[in-house]
């Protein structure tokens, strides 16, 4: 059981076992804060990741000309 | 300690004296226990008890996205088109909405972090950030959106702009303040079903049935062919059912509801349900404005509710007032999720308590930042002589901009054996979802061309 000065106060012994028994590790928001370790992008990744990035910019430059070409 | 992303493959025990127990998780032990309950009784009720209490996510995100300016770019698409191509076209970006919002949840149940926050760890903060600077940009563009159809909806009724975006604001605060995800989800359910309010209004037109049908059957007709008019209306109604909120909302929402592996079937028919039901109100929507096209009129002259103005000679006032409804509520019920969706994304990525579970004092940045987004867009919209049509045209065509490189994150993360385990994405989910990828690329690309090189365009479109 976790150590009591780290339980919130409010928070019953009932209560603690009812989280305990109900919930998944992961589902706890006390083990939420370790981070996920980070993955390596390939360079086939990047290259998609980049190609549609420039694809995002380019058409809101293209969205953000037809909204000036409709206006004049 | 370090859990690592493999700990999530196999079930790991509670760790023992190094956990803070929260109010958060005590209400969703609360909910997992009526879940295990229902799940070890036998018999049909049992069954439809769980399918009940799992349900949540997929529905309120298929019915959130059929939003204010969804419904009202399907307006647009029956008067300016009438039943044919579209109505088909509608129903394949439905099924294209599954197969992306079924990859949410599943890593949602499987790994219990929301989107964001899998991006940031497991990509990095610089693409984190480019993806949590799409998600802000479009969702508050959307939430101006919003808040555009409700004012145009309670206008109708003769609301004020003021006191609409009042009220708007008002159903936010009492829609959220209820600190606990089950009341919320059920509350917001509740209302989100007077979505299907268009399919009355639709049966009101006294629609050509045969018609309809054969539309699904034929595709056709598809007045005045691919011109680029047509082609805004393609993107407009991609972007009413496809865009990036979907899936940070529908990912952190099965988070908070407390979804894990063993739900994932029950979360599946919760999506296509939530699909089924946002299509029927998408194709009626267009069967209930088509008699406009019959009639000649185009959706240049209507700004949102005017649609329920212009269809009030035709269905009457009650029809007409049932229209105005629907966008309204449309408005409402996405002006909550896309804010909750910032919310969560905020407080996913800031490392913040985030869930609807909280009490205000505990989860003060969530609340905070979910208000002022919904606040801010709200007070854009009471700025005179907007151009409203033409606006929520184009953000649904932002929204279908921004989406290929937010499925490029959700592709690779459901494919992730690290995280996913023996989650990951089957073969044949991975090839829809990348036919989902090349088909709103190449959409915008055309759109581009058409743009760029209108000549081009009309010779690819056999002009």
């Amino acid at each position: 059981m976790p150590s009591k000065d780290k339980v919130h106060s409010a928070i019953t012994s009932s209560d603690q076992k009812l989280v305990l028994s109900s919930l998944e590790p992961e589902q706890l928001t006390g083990l939420k804060k370790h981070l996920i370790s980070r993955r390596h992008l390939t360079g086939l990744e990047k290259l998609v990741i980049w190609s549609l990035r420039v694809y995002l910019l380019f058409m809101i430059v293209v969205v953000i000309y037809q909204v000036w070409a409709s206006l004049h | 300690m370090n859990l690592g992303p493999l700990s999530r493959i196999t079930p790991q025990p509670i760790p023992q004296g190094d956990v803070v127990i929260t109010h958060e998780d005590v209400d969703r032990a609360h909910d997992r226990v009526r879940v295990s309950a229902a799940r070890a009784q036998r018999g049909v009720f049992s069954k439809f008890r769980l399918l009940w209490l799992l349900v949540g996510p997929g529905i309120l995100v298929m019915l959130g996205e059929n939003d204010g300016p969804s419904m009202i770019s399907y307006a647009a698409t029956g008067a300016r088109f009438g039943i044919g191509f579209f109505i088909p076209f509608v129903i394949l970006t439905f099924c294209m909405a599954i197969v992306v919002q079924e990859m949410t949840m599943r890593l949602g149940s499987a790994t219990h972090r929301g989107h964001a926050e899998l991006i940031f760890d497991r990509f990095g903060p610089f693409w984190g950030w480019f993806s949590m600077i799409d998600l802000g940009i479009g969702n508050f563009l959307t939430l101006i959106t919003e808040f555009i159809a409700i004012r145009a909806g309670l206008g109708f009724f003769g609301v004020p702009p003021w006191a609409a975006v009042g009220s708007a604001l008002v159903f936010l605060c009492l829609a959220v303040m209820m600190h606990r995800y089950w009341t919320w989800e059920r509350t917001l359910l509740a209302i989100a079903v007077f979505n299907l309010v268009f399919v009355p209004v639709a049966l009101l037109t006294h629609p050509n049935w045969h018609s309809v049908g054969s539309a699904l059957v034929t595709w056709k007709p598809l007045p005045g062919g691919l011109t680029q008019d047509t082609l805004i209306i393609v993107l407009a109604d991609i972007g009413a059912t496809v865009t990036p909120w979907m899936l940070f909302f529908q990912q952190s929402a099965t988070v908070d509801k407390g979804l894990t592996r063993r739900d994932i079937h029950l979360g599946r028919i919760d999506t296509v349900v939530g699909a089924a039901l946002a299509a029927t109100a998408a194709v009626a929507t267009i069967i209930a404005t088509a008699p406009l096209f019959a009639h000649h009129m185009t959706a240049e002259n209507f700004q949102g509710a005017e649609f329920a103005q212009a269809l009030q000679p035709l269905i009457g006032r009650f029809g007409a007032a049932l229209f105005a409804i629907g966008i309204v509520e449309a408005g409402m019920v996405a002006s909550v999720t896309i804010s909750i969706s910032s919310a969560y994304a905020f407080g996913e990525v800031a490392r913040r308590p985030h869930s609807l579970n909280l009490p205000v004092a505990q989860g003060k940045a969530f609340y905070s930042v979910l208000f002022l987004c919904a606040a801010t867009a709200g007070a854009i919209v009471l700025t005179p002589g907007l151009p409203l049509v033409y606006v929520v045209l184009l953000v649904n065509v932002v929204a279908v901009l921004a989406m290929p490189p937010a499925l490029v994150f959700l592709f690779m993360l459901a494919n992730d054996r690290e995280v996913m385990g023996d989650l990951v994405s089957p073969r044949w989910a991975n090839i829809l979802a990348a036919g989902v990828v090349v088909f709103l690329t190449l959409a915008g690309l055309l759109f581009g061309i058409s743009v760029i090189a209108p000549n081009v365009f009309a010779f690819l479109g056999g002009k």
